[in-house]
């Protein structure tokens, strides 16, 4: 179906559009050399300088001053010409493919793909050839008995029709259904052909324009940096935050109900109001009890202490707390790098979280694995689905993965089930 | 004595009412912002108000803004600010057009409820009261360029005291000597570093934290 549906989607005319301009553009680069000369030889030509009856050597000095100047024009403007030929294909490209390609200042890498667009547009010229041609041949016997209705024993010429094997001719009705199975056949085969010539074309331009692959991840790196650099700050600002509305209010709301009590119970003798220094003692007790809770929670968001002991414990530790009945399978031949563990162990702790408040599940299975170099995380749930890998919760966590090249995929289909697969270096 | 208190965490809050309350003062009422502190002072014009620094929305300054705004448009209202840290910068801006019915304290200072309730009504009657903390960051930063190291460690003692808004009697009471003794040894301070006499206690703390501010 997806065969017989290609060439009639908006996709194929698309691709279309870009095949004909590759075309275009090959036409013109190629003739761009001959411009100059081409002009001269008109305007020598409509002077009638070029006439048979001139002797060569008024023309000759012409073509040799202008073979130089040519080539310096060339030389001078290859850069900007390929430029934009570069430029023009590129937004080609993201308005008619969807395919967004970074540039990196190509300089004489531009005009090498301009020259690349030669050989490039043979595919895209036959894709599109095909394409137009199948539609004209097809259409022969919708035309046939309009045109040929002359009267019997008129004497025709045959009809013909292009393909790609050549010129098919016919003198009959039924000869032009030959010629629309020909143009039925093209039309199957251009999206194909014009697949392939805009893929390459893709490709070429994401080789010679985009950033070389150093300057790519140059680049990831800076991303990931940066995304660092905010993922510490805005923890240090947390941190500061918790410890200042928390431990830190209770520590001194505490102080201030043990001051009260000193006074209650007077420097030396009898204690002049027992009963409200007891109270507040007992109110100070609970206090310094609650900003322990506190700072138990906050050390355990910092670093889990349990993560010492490997990847395994601190899991079984996590799924033991967690609101949805966990089971955690482990597999490691060995201990990764610690701040691997530590980040696989927050991913899983977030992910748990995450299914716990939105999955409505009733199992979670909680694994890693190791295979050579890479650590798999994976967190499966039998809930609802529907998770969004670009919604904020996600995305975050995708972002501070990369900062040691992790990925995630997520596979969370409306109706479930969720599966989030995370892998990690094993080490940074 | 009235009043207003402005903390946004619950446990403090009730824990600052119950302190004063029990010590006699009247808590004309206990809010959890700026502007809530604002309507309260404007409305309960009350002796002194006692803020948090950081409260809602923002949990930065707003109370050091609040405090500000206050000292300008309740001229008769002390300002006692309190905070978990304390922030030079922030005494500086507080103390900026005028030394009187001013104080900043960090909040463990509530432990030592006479200190805190001496420091309150100080602030209440128009006179300052600055964390030992903020004197001493003061202090430390004043030392290289002014004349503070031709001070004999009890006039450091001294001055640092005077500069946190304490009375002489406050002061010999802290050093447990006599006031005669604080005396002279504030004379020999203000003639060492080349500084006016003063009488009063405000005008002391000014030019002392002018000094060694630089």
């Amino acid at each position: 179906m997806t065969v017989l549906r290609a060439p009639f989607t908006a996709q194929a005319l698309r691709r279309l559009a870009f095949c004909v301009a590759g075309v275009l553009s090959a036409v013109a680069i190629l003739a761009l050399p001959a411009i100059l000369p081409g002009v001269a030889a008109l305007i020598l030509w409509a002077t009638g300088a070029m006439s048979d009856d001139r002797p060569a050597p008024v023309v000759a000095p012409v073509f040799l001053v202008l073979l130089p100047l040519t080539v310096a024009l060339l030389v001078v403007l290859a850069k900007p010409i390929g430029r934009a030929i570069a430029e023009v294909h590129r937004r080609l490209a993201r308005r008619l493919l969807d395919e967004q390609v970074d540039v990196d200042r190509p300089g004489w890498r531009a005009l090498g793909y301009s020259l690349l667009k030669v050989p490039l547009a043979v595919p895209q010229g036959y894709g599109a050839f095909c394409y137009v041609f199948g539609v004209v041949n097809l259409s022969y016997p919708v035309w046939w008995p309009l045109f040929r209705n002359h009267p019997p024993g008129t004497t025709l010429g045959p009809v013909h029709a292009l393909t790609p094997f050549g010129l098919i001719s016919t003198r009959t009705f039924a000869g032009t259904f030959l010629i629309a199975a020909a143009g039925w056949a093209m039309l199957l085969v251009a999206p194909w052909l014009m697949r392939v010539g805009t893929s390459w074309d893709v490709a070429a331009m994401r080789g010679l324009l985009g950033p070389r692959r150093l300057a790519q991840r140059v680049r990831e790196l800076q991303v990931s940096r940066a995304q660092a650099i905010d993922d510490a700050a805005t923890m240090m600002r947390r941190l500061e935050r918790d410890l200042h509305d928390g431990a830190q209010v209770r520590l001194a709301t505490l102080a201030l109900n043990l001051g009260l009590a000193t006074e209650k119970l007077g420097a030396d003798g009898p204690a002049p109001d027992l009963a409200q220094a007891r109270e507040l003692v007992a109110l100070a007790h609970r206090g310094a009890k609650d900003a322990l809770a506190d700072l138990r929670d906050l050390v355990r968001g910092i670093h889990p202490p349990v993560l010492d002991n490997g990847l395994a414990d601190a899991l079984a530790t996590l799924a033991t707390s967690s609101a949805i009945p966990a089971t955690v399978r482990v597999g490691l031949p060995g201990r990764p790098a610690p701040a691997i563990e530590t980040i696989a162990y927050f991913c899983a702790a977030e992910l748990l979280a995450n299914a716990a408040k939105h999955s409505r599940a009733s199992r979670i299975a909680l694994g890693v694995a190791q295979s050579e170099e890479t650590l798999r995380l994976t967190v499966e749930d039998d809930g609802v689905g529907g998770a969004d890998p670009d919604g904020p919760g996600l995305s975050g966590l995708a972002r501070r993965l990369a900062v040691v090249d992790g990925r995630m995929s997520v596979h969370s289909p409306a109706g479930g089930p969720t599966r989030v697969e995370i892998d990690l270096p094993t080490h940074v | 004595m009235r009043v207003v208190i402005a903390e946004d965490a619950a446990m403090m809050r009730e824990g600052l009412v119950r302190l004063l309350t029990d010590r006699g003062f009247e808590v004309c009422a206990a809010v959890a912002d700026a502007d809530e502190l604002r309507s309260a002072v404007a409305a309960f014009r009350p002796d002194v108000a006692v803020v948090d620094i950081r409260m809602p929305p923002t949990h930065t300054d707003e109370g050091l803004r609040a405090a500000i705004d206050i000292r300008r448009d309740h001229p008769g209202v002390g300002v006692l600010v309190f905070s978990q840290y304390v922030e030079t910068r922030y005494a500086t801006r507080l103390l900026a057009d005028r030394p009187t019915g001013v104080g900043y304290l960090l909040k463990d200072r509530v432990a030592d409820v006479a200190d805190f309730v001496d420091a309150l009504t100080r602030v209440a009657s128009g006179g300052t009261a600055l964390d030992p903390e903020v004197v001493g960051h003061l202090m430390r930063a004043g030392s290289h360029t002014t004349g503070l190291a031709a001070l004999t460690p009890r006039e450091r003692e001294v001055l640092a005291l005077m500069a946190e808004g304490r009375s002489n009697a406050g002061i010999a009471a802290a050093l447990v000597i006599t006031p005669g003794v604080v005396e002279k040894h504030v004379a020999s301070i203000f003639a060492k570093l080349g500084l006016p006499a003063s009488d009063t206690d405000n005008r002391r703390v000014l030019a002392v934290l002018r000094h060694v501010s630089g």
